[in-house]
């Protein structure tokens, strides 16, 4: 969607506190095409849309991040209230829809009631009231719309009923706009007092009884002047049964939350994550990696042998699949944060690690942002936003890099298959499993240090707090979580796709050129051996072999040469291009079968120029994948945590430690394993 | 005076007043907390520490530090 259409639509704002049913009605008011930046767990960046086209009406519609009230609580909810007055890049809303839990109607009138003194074209949709008809109770829609004077509507988030009805209200709204008196919303003074919310949450209070009224059609007594009928009001609404919780989800949360099981569960529900991530995305990403090695082949072939080919072939088909690789397991694990976001676990879990996070320095707050990491450190280190305490906030940011992000699993798949032969992928998993464990272990040990003796990396010190509503269970939709991973993943594929594209074509450049035809002494030869040594010949005449005799001497005490070098040099700017840097260097163009095997036949055929050992084994295999753990290699990741922590101070620490923590680790790695006697 | 933070698994109690030195204070009363609304414990993190009430209608998890702000009747 461009811009300037964005300018000429009239533009539709959705704010709603937390767990009131926003995303639900964003999704349908504005179908499946959606343009989003939003990642499970945390609503942080904004999704925009057009109207969806049956509604016949021409505007924008803004979902943004919940909030709980107009007075700020952490840097997202700034960031939410400030976009409410004037966004950035969309303007001044011209109307506001706010969601309101309908069981849950005495808080979320609250943000409401704050709207509507700011003077916001205000539309209030009453969603989950089927909620507090199950209770026995229900509400007054008319009764309402009068008491706050606004447009009230009711819309059911189960099947989109009064979605149409809220349509019609919102044309009728723009027009009386676009007509003339259109209300400038005005700053609420910062400083209010506390006293104003007491005197606010009363005013609710009474609205709540004048407007909800039992199923069998009796009404609350209708309390005039409650004030001075206060502690009779209050009586009344303790015995409510209407402020009942959810006995489901107190039932589930007698388990899940259970002194004992409680933490079995959640250790249980992490590790089913993460070993689902590998076991059910194992078989699709080598579906994704023998079709694009099968398409490298038939480019060869096809095109026959000469640099276009061999551009196509090892330059983009190549450096594409080495992006595509790992989409299965990326989708697999926003599938599953948005399973657990959408029951109402996440929250859970956040309480339950509260504590012990708060030990090293972090926050319960910092465990949703910490799980995306797995995904991608990016849309993790924006979702620290939800951390109010600076301080927390940045220590969260600081170790986000160590966990195991999936641009790390290609790299991690193709060592791991190096080390542990096909009819022993178990092991593989094992260890694989270990590495996440590792990682977690490392970036907890890293955040205590730091939050224990270094007040010069992350010196804000601010009152740390952890407040949070645990939502309750629900049976997610599926519909909306496939959809949400598909424009993550989308959105996803898209930033790093053109990255790695553009990567593996400047390393193809450098491997290819300068374009030598090397002579071969070809007696007593088969083919094969002549193309192997062909193309070495190529490789140590290129660019690349010149920028890789460069690093030579730090590659050569973890027992490296110049061609792992040069394939870890562009792994600064993305990681999972080691796996395609080392394709191009290693595999014989036109090989036929899988990209991986062939890069591994490769490997293992591979040896050091000067001594004729084996290049890749068992100890230089550990040391690679020990500095893959830590080192940062992520353009992106320090381009967020400057925007994120307003300074370079932050990714410029974290690149030279964690990169240093690597190569030192990988070091004594390997050359303890060589003690030991393995090779 | 008695605190949210002292109570029983289970005790149900009303809140008399908000602590407005706290610094959490106006995000516990916006989240609902707020004189006159009655309160129950029902859920403690394993380590103890935060700790879940029932207010309004709803369940919400805050630390027990935090919960000392609340006091009850």
């Amino acid at each position: 969607m461009s811009t300037n259409t964005i300018g000429t639509l009239p533009l539709v704002i959705l704010v709603g506190p937390p767990n009131s049913g926003k995303t639900t009605l964003f999704n349908f008011l504005s179908g499946k095409n959606y343009k989003t930046v939003n990642y499970p767990g945390a609503t942080v960046e904004y999704s925009i849309s057009r109207l969806q086209k049956k509604f016949n009406l021409k505007a924008n519609i803004l979902d943004s991040p919940g909030i709980v009230s107009l007075y700020p609580n952490s840097p997202d909810e700034k960031v939410s209230i400030e976009a409410l007055y004037s966004h950035p890049s969309f303007g001044i809303p011209d109307l506001v829809l706010v969601t309101a839990d309908a069981s849950q109607l005495s808080r979320h009138l609250l943000l409401v009631k704050q709207l509507i003194e700011a003077k916001f074209n205000v539309i209030v949709v009453l969603t989950m009231s089927d909620i507090l008809y199950k209770k026995g109770y229900d509400i007054s829609i008319a009764k309402l719309s009068k008491e706050l004077s606004c447009k009230v509507v009711k819309v059911d988030g189960r099947n989109g009923n009064g979605t149409d009805e809220l349509i019609k209200e919102v044309r009728e709204e723009l027009k009386n706009i676009e007509n003339g008196i259109k209300q400038k919303p005005v700053r609420l003074d910062n400083s209010v007092s506390f006293d104003k919310l007491i005197k606010d949450y009363r005013l609710i209070e009474e609205i709540e009884q004048r407007v909800i009224f039992e199923n069998n059609g009796k009404t609350f007594p209708d309390i005039k002047n409650a004030n001075q009928q206060l502690a009779e009001l209050s009586n009344y609404l303790k015995s409510s049964p209407k402020n009942k919780i959810d006995q489901t989800t107190l039932k589930i949360d007698k388990l899940l939350l259970h002194k004992v099981w409680g933490l079995v569960f959640f250790l249980l529900i992490m590790a089913v994550t993460f070993t689902s991530i590998f076991w059910l995305a194992q078989p699709l990403m080598e579906l994704v990696d023998s079709a694009f090695g099968y398409l490298s082949t038939e480019a060869v072939q096809i095109l026959g042998n000469n640099w276009l080919s061999n551009f196509i072939a090892n330059g983009v088909i190549t450096g594409t699949g080495a992006v595509l690789v790992f989409v299965p397991q990326i989708m697999i694990l926003f599938l599953i944060l948005g399973f657990l976001e959408d029951t109402g676990y996440l929250a859970r879990g956040a309480m339950l690690i509260d504590k012990p996070l708060s030990k090293i320095g972090l926050n319960g707050r910092s465990f949703v942002p910490m799980l995306s990491g797995f995904a991608c450190a990016i849309p993790a280190i924006m979702a620290t936003r939800t951390i109010p305490n600076k301080r927390e906030r940045f220590l969260t940011i600081f170790i986000i890099p160590l966990l195991s992000c999936s641009a790390r699993l290609p790299v991690y798949a193709l060592l791991l298959a190096f080390l542990f032969p096909e009819n022993k992928s178990w092991i593989a998993g094992l260890v694989l499993a270990s590495i996440y464990i590792f990682s977690i272990i490392a970036s907890t040990v890293t955040a205590g240090i730091i939050n224990k003796f270094s007040s010069k990396i992350i010196k804000e010190e601010d009152n740390s707090s952890f407040i949070l509503e645990l939502p309750t269970y629900k049976i997610p939709k599926l519909k909306v979580i496939l959809n949400n991973t598909y424009h993550s993943s989308m959105a996803y594929v898209k930033k790093a796709g053109t990255i790695i594209l553009f990567l593996s074509i400047i390393i193809w450049f450098l491997t290819y050129f300068p374009d030598s035809n090397p002579k071969i002494n070809a007696n007593n030869l088969t083919q094969e051996q002549i193309e192997q040594l062909t193309s070495a010949e190529r490789i140590s005449n290129s660019y690349a072999s010149d920028l890789g005799k460069f690093i030579q001497p730090i590659m050569k005490p973890l027992g490296l040469d110049w061609r792992v070098g040069v394939s870890l040099i562009p792994t600064f700017a993305a990681r999972e291009v080691f796996v395609s840097s080392l394709a191009l260097i290693f595999k014989v163009t036109g090989d036929k079968g899988a990209l991986q095997s062939s890069i591994l036949k490769e490997m293992r055929r591979a040896t050091i120029s000067d001594t004729g050992k084996k290049l890749f084994t068992t100890s230089t295999i550990v040391g690679l994948i020990i500095y893959f753990i830590f080192a940062l290699q992520c353009i992106s990741t320090m381009a967020i945590a400057r925007k994120e922590t307003g300074s370079w101070r932050i990714p410029i620490v974290q690149l030279i430690l964690f990169t240093l923590m690597g190569y030192i680790f990988a070091l004594l790695a390997v050359n303890s394993l060589k003690l030991f006697g393995v090779g | 005076m008695k605190t949210a933070a002292d109570l029983q698994f289970g005790e149900r109690v009303t809140i008399n007043s908000i602590d407005g030195s706290h610094p959490s204070s106006r995000r516990i009363l916006e989240v609902g907390f707020t004189p006159g609304q009655e309160i129950e414990l029902i859920n403690i993190s394993t380590f103890n520490d935060p700790m879940a009430f029932s207010v309004r209608g709803t369940i919400i998890a805050i630390r027990k530090q935090e919960a000392s702000c609340i006091k009850v009747i």
